[in-house]
């Protein structure tokens, strides 16, 4: 299981299948909630999940077995909900205060 | 299984969404400046049959080469999709969806093949002549072979729509289109075969309904709001904003959820759905463009001039199914009516003492 600790997470990024639509909308409400951490919110399709350390996957749960196969060592956090799911919390709360995250 | 079968739709529907803006504008220019439009203009209206023909395909064939093998892909996937289009008699999407990346394979496979073995200062030579060679005789292939038989499927496919939309039975489509869809097969579904059928669809009738099947926005927005009447109470709160962002933003994903959550939902997806289209082809309903994403907005967009109750109706009695039966599933839901119980006997509990 990959796990990261919530301090050295330098990039956030938000996939849907498309990577042009739903994931454009939760990454920038993400964007402004992260930014004072300095970490770097972007979105991307699944498919195309880059394989960077330091990296924070967010995606639908219905979606996270094709993340999690596109970028193996990446932390992937599934969400249920598009909007107000704890998943967005619990990363962020992660970031904020050093905790451990894993897929 | 699943994400095997999202992969393949995801590689379809990635040959057409970053096209899509070309789908505008050509939608654009059709409807404004076409014999119909808002403002005919017969010097701008010569655009539409060129870019249907040629610049759609065009570019769906070098996105789907560019997938397999970067821009070499592209650029030989272009070449051969060249060859597609004035093989066929009807525009080549599918062609292209074909063409484009199976001969950016091929180069692939040549480029893999000849890797470390060319001479230094050669690469340049070697690399365009490659796709230049290897592009004129697939391109003189395409047009022999896979123009005129993927013309014949075209022409097929297009007979059985029409057989389906005749005989009034493409609201079946919807029993496969909505619960696909919430599998996240949406895009997949939409553009990698209601775009393409549709577009030929337009350039013989001046609009299709294949557009308005999988991007109505009606039944997800009759589930969104029995939701928010209905659904769960702790999600009650998050529905408002998903139907802005569901209705107006076009983004279907967002309700997907609150359908997964309750999968027996799908069935008012599916009977909202099927009762839209059924509307649509009984008033003769079409789009003159792929309305994407599926917002009203550019449902409104794309209305041929003079349709417009048609196509509100199409919407909005979709929605109205998909929030009766979306009432009944969540007033008769086990686990809902629990929950409304345990609140009433809550309340009870917390007038009681007061009174005492």
């Amino acid at each position: 299981m990959p796990s990261i600790n919530g301090s050295d997470v330098k990039k956030v990024i938000v996939a849907c299948d498309a990577g042009m639509g739903s994931s454009v909308m939760v990454a920038s409400t993400l964007k402004g909630k992260l930014k004072k951490y300095g970490v770097e919110v972007s979105h991307t399709p699944v498919n195309e999940i880059p394989k960077d350390a330091g990296t924070v996957v967010l995606c639908h749960q219905g979606l996270a077995a094709r993340a999690q196969a596109t970028a193996p060592d990446a932390v992937v956090v599934p969400f249920a909900i598009f909007m107000g799911d704890p998943a967005f919390a619990k990363v962020e709360q992660a970031i904020a205060n050093g905790q451990d995250l894993e897929s | 299984m699943g994400a095997a079968v999202q992969k393949f739709g995801r590689f379809l529907s990635a040959m057409i969404m970053p096209n899509i803006g070309a789908f505008i504008a050509w939608g654009l220019i059709t409807a404004f400046f076409i014999e119909t439009g808002w403002v005919p203009n017969a010097g701008f209206a010569e655009m539409v049959g060129p870019m249907i023909t040629y610049l759609l395909p065009l570019l769906i064939g070098y996105t789907g080469g560019k997938l397999v093998h970067d821009t070499r892909g592209g650029v030989i996937g272009a070449i051969v999709t060249m060859g597609v289009i004035t093989g066929a008699d009807v525009p080549m999407f599918l062609g292209a969806m074909i063409a484009g990346p199976a001969s950016a394979w091929l180069l692939k496979q040549f480029d893999k093949a000849i890797e470390g073995k060319v001479k230094a200062g050669f690469e340049m030579l070697i690399d365009n002549f490659s796709i230049g060679i290897l592009g004129m005789l697939l391109a003189m292939l395409g047009k022999q072979l896979i123009g005129p038989v993927v013309s014949q499927l075209v022409e097929w496919a297009g007979n059985g729509v029409d057989f389906l939309v005749n005989n009034s039975l493409l609201p079946l489509a919807s029993i496969i289109v909505e619960p696909a869809k919430v599998l996240f097969l949406n895009n997949a579904i939409n553009h990698g075969v209601f775009t393409p059928l549709g577009s030929q669809q337009v350039l013989e009738d001046g609009k299709s309904i294949l557009f308005m099947i999988e991007s109505n926005p009606g039944p997800g927005l009759g589930i969104l709001v029995a939701f928010m009447f209905f659904g769960p109470r702790m999600l009650r709160a998050s529905v408002p904003g998903a139907i802005i962002i569901h209705f107006f933003g076009g983004i279907h994903e967002i309700y997907f959820p609150y359908i997964l959550m309750k999968p027996k939902l799908i069935a008012a997806a599916i009977l909202g759905g099927m009762s839209g289209v059924l509307t649509g082809v009984i008033l003769g309903n079409g789009l003159v463009a792929p309305p994407s994403p599926g917002s009203i907005f550019a449902y409104f967009t794309f209305t041929p001039k003079g349709e417009y109750v048609g196509m509100l109706l199409q919407v909005f009695i979709a929605a109205a199914v998909s929030f009766v039966v979306a009432f009944f599933l969540l007033k008769f839901d086990k686990e809902l009516r629990q929950e409304a119980r345990e609140e009433k006997e809550a309340e009870q509990a917390a007038v009681e003492p007061a009174n005492a």
